[in-house]
């Protein structure tokens, strides 16, 4: 056999599908999205014994009807045959609750085999399983093990290779004798031919009959005759289906368990670590702490790759001159040092955020905490549609908006992770803190105190407009639910799996942003330069004709340059301000400030001299509230892989933050 | 009486779930099926609910809970 063979991952959220996935796969993977859906895909490769299998993850869900549109998409995949053999995870640590995937996938044909994971966590609670007996049961491959643990991946291969040679699927005689119980299902079932559908059997097209599955029922109404429809829902209407078939799953999964697992009585309270984030007064605070602390270590493995950023950026003028000496034309050096050098200056800066993001949040996944934060939070992002876990970028975005992108990786629903970025972005920060106070109070005095809590009013209110005008297309109406969720019991932390996972997605990360990086850098170049020497640049030639419209929302042309200037890079603002008020070269001014080129001493004196306060506040609130930065753009994008929707967010911004600084320059104008 | 009337530590069994085809199916999945038993280890106020029942800790939002019938059971 040389062809390749599909293997399609299922499982539970937090049944260690991602962990196995990275662990076979390694760099080998593709993230993208489903053809026209709002849910991602994920798909990998790997080579065993000298044959090559894609390794297709399915989205995560909690069973296999049709509630989310995840669901529906796993079942088609499943169903379309495009799999030749499906692996099913379960967490032996909560065995019974996550073997609930395996009773829905009884009487699916396409061939599977079990992974019982998490044996590490089990073991620790005293678990044993005999897991022959449960494969006798099952009539399926069915293996033990911990899929962060690299030595233990014998097993997984010579299980899979027994379920795709064997063709083993699900023995569902139990289950279907205990289907047989619910009234109506032998009738529906005798009524629903077998192959009608290809890929399920008629029992399982009957329960979920039963279960009113709306997708399984229009399939059944355009096969079947009219009379046999109809009585198959009148059967259906006079029994509450779901709850009776979901009863039944569990009495077989009880069935499968019984005398195969031993374990000892575990006392039912909370560790001392839960009753913390548990508290009714205390699990906020406890929460926050633990997000700050969390953003604090990650600057620990990120400091020294930014400080190599950072000195990147230094190269540009010795390298300019050197290939000025060689007589490198003008043009050839500018996009060599302001661009080819400037981006990997902020590349490499976002890639030390980006890894120390992804570790120390990772880590705080995968040992169980994240849940806890989505059980505290759950009530409050609930509000805004989203998940708990949301709070968590939240939070990061005021030290790095990257930050906050980077960590919505832990939100496993696509809509609310792009409803999540587009709200981090109206977080001001931390470039926003350097640059903002200090303006404030050049020009308001004390009054920057009053400024700065204005800031962070109309940042809430942003936040919840944005949310009420976002989510309409990213949150469906039927997917607004309240959490119902397991919080998983604590693991110790795989630092190798961790570790494999965070440098495969830091690599990934610096391929994908350098695109954006350098296309937007260049773009901003083109439009900054002055192809005739002394000549005017784009940008400028723009900035004055539409002098007349930007000064409506409070932005001289100088002012608007910088408020361009700040989606660069919000650090670069001020040095623009006074390059351009002093008679500086435009184009020079502008990628030199971009390089981290001081603002002149005098700063303070040139912006008094040649800005009003109401011109000063409209300047504020554009910058604050501008898209964060070139770097943040790539991260959004990085996370989200959808241009249209990374350039939706980025208008958004733009188009907010000029309406926020008009506001702020007509207030400023009845106040002064 | 609902789940919701439950204080800390008491012990009961589901007996009847109500809601809507998305809710019975997201909550039978969870393992909260009739006849099951359960204990309630929170319940405060404007947090969900969090219960223990198969093995699991499960968070429960209030207002999903409001569908879900219990009768008391020894501990």
């Amino acid at each position: 056999m040389s062809e390749e063979m599909t293997i399609a991952l299922l499982g539970q959220p937090n049944a260690g599908k991602s962990t196995l996935f990275n662990s076979l796969t390694g760099l080998r993977q593709h993230v993208g999205n489903w053809p026209g859906k709002t849910v991602e895909k994920k798909e990998g490769s790997f080579t065993y014994n000298g044959k090559t299998y894609i390794l297709a993850d399915l989205p995560g869900s909690y069973s296999l009807s049709a509630n989310s549109e995840e669901e529906v998409i796993t079942r088609d995949f499943i169903a379309s045959g495009k799999a030749d053999v499906v692996c099913i995870l379960a967490d032996s640590s909560q065995l019974e609750r996550s073997l609930f995937m395996t009773a829905d996938y009884a009487g699916i044909t396409v061939p599977c085999f079990l992974i019982l994971n998490m044996e590490d966590v089990a073991v620790d609670q005293g678990k044993k399983i005999d897991v022959s007996l449960i494969e006798e049961r099952l009539g399926i491959p069915v293996i033990w093990f911990s899929a962060a643990d690299k030595k233990e991946y014998g097993a997984f291969y010579e299980a899979m290779e027994r379920a795709i040679s064997n063709k083993t699927t699900l023995k569902t005689e139990a289950l279907e004798e205990l289907y047989g119980k619910i009234d109506g299902y032998d009738e529906i079932k005798t009524l629903i031919p077998e192959d009608l559908i290809s890929g399920y059997s008629s029992m399982w097209l009957a329960s979920k009959t039963l279960e009113n599955d709306p997708v399984i029922l229009a399939k059944l109404k355009n096969t079947l005759d009219e009379k046999t429809m109809n009585r198959i829902d009148e059967i259906r209407s006079a029994v509450q289906g779901a709850v009776a078939t979901g009863s039944a799953k569990f009495d077989w999964i009880d069935q499968i368990v019984k005398g195969a697992v031993e374990e000892k009585k575990e006392n039912i309270s909370l560790s001392r670590l839960d009753r913390i984030y548990t508290h009714k007064r205390w699990g906020k605070a406890a929460v926050i702490l633990t997000i700050l602390i969390g953003l604090l270590l990650s600057f620990v493995p990120a400091a020294p790759i930014m400080g190599l950023g950072q000195s990147v950026s230094k190269l540009v003028k010795p390298v300019n001159n050197g290939l000025s000496d060689l007589g490198c034309p003008r043009l050839v050096r500018a996009l060599i040092c302001n661009v080819g050098i400037q981006s990997m200056s902020f590349i490499i800066m976002m890639l030390g955020f980006v890894f120390g993001v992804t570790l120390v949040f990772g880590l705080l996944e995968e040992v169980g905490i994240m849940a806890r934060i989505s059980y505290v939070f759950d009530n409050t992002m609930g509000k805004l549609g989203l998940q708990g876990k949301s709070v968590m970028p939240f939070l990061v975005s005021f030290g790095c908006t990257m930050g906050g992108a980077a960590g919505t990786r832990v939100i496993d629903n696509w809509g609310q992770k792009v409803l999540t970025i587009a709200l981090a972005w109206a977080v001001p920060c931390g470039a926003t803190w350097s640059v903002v106070p200090m303006l404030s109070s050049l020009f308001f005095g004390a009054g920057a105190i009053i400024v700065i809590i204005a800031i962070l009013a109309v940042m809430i209110l942003h936040m919840w407009i944005t949310a009420k005008i976002f989510s309409r297309k990213l949150v469906k109406e039927g997917d607004r639910y309240g959490m119902i969720m397991e919080l998983p019991p604590y693991h110790r932390p795989k630092w190798g799996s961790l570790l494999r996972f965070v440098l495969g997605r830091t690599k990934d990360t610096f391929i994908r942003v350098t695109k954006v990086v350098m296309f937007v850098c260049l773009l901003f170049f083109l439009m900054s330069y002055s192809f005739n020497e002394g000549g005017d640049p784009l940008l400028y030639k723009i900035g004055v004709a539409i002098e007349p419209v930007t000064k409506w929302v409070g932005l001289k042309w100088e002012l608007f340059m910088a408020f361009v200037a700040s989606s660069v890079g919000k650090e670069g603002a001020l040095g623009v301000i006074s390059a351009l008020f002093t008679g500086g070269n435009f184009s020079g001014a502008f990628y030199e400030s971009m390089a981290g080129a001081a603002a002149s001493e005098d700063l303070n004196d040139i912006l008094l001299a040649n800005v009003t306060k109401p011109e000063a506040l409209a300047f504020i609130f554009a910058i604050t509230f501008n898209m964060p930065c070139v770097v943040a753009l790539a991260a959004t994008y990085q996370e989200i892989h959808s241009v249209k929707w990374t350039v939706r967010i980025a208008v958004y911004y733009t188009i907010v933050a000029l309406i926020l600084a008009a506001i702020a320059y007509h207030v400023g104008c009845i106040i002064w | 009486m609902r789940l919701l009337e439950l204080k800390e530590k008491q012990t009961a069994r589901v007996a009847a779930l109500d809601g809507d085809a998305r809710f019975i199916g997201r909550i039978t999945s969870i393992g909260l099926t009739p006849g099951c038993k359960l204990t309630v280890i929170k319940n405060d106020k404007n947090r969900p609910m969090l219960v223990y029942s198969r093995d699991t800790m499960i968070a429960l939002n209030r207002n999903e809970c409001e569908g879900i019938e219990v009768t008391e059971a020894e501990a």
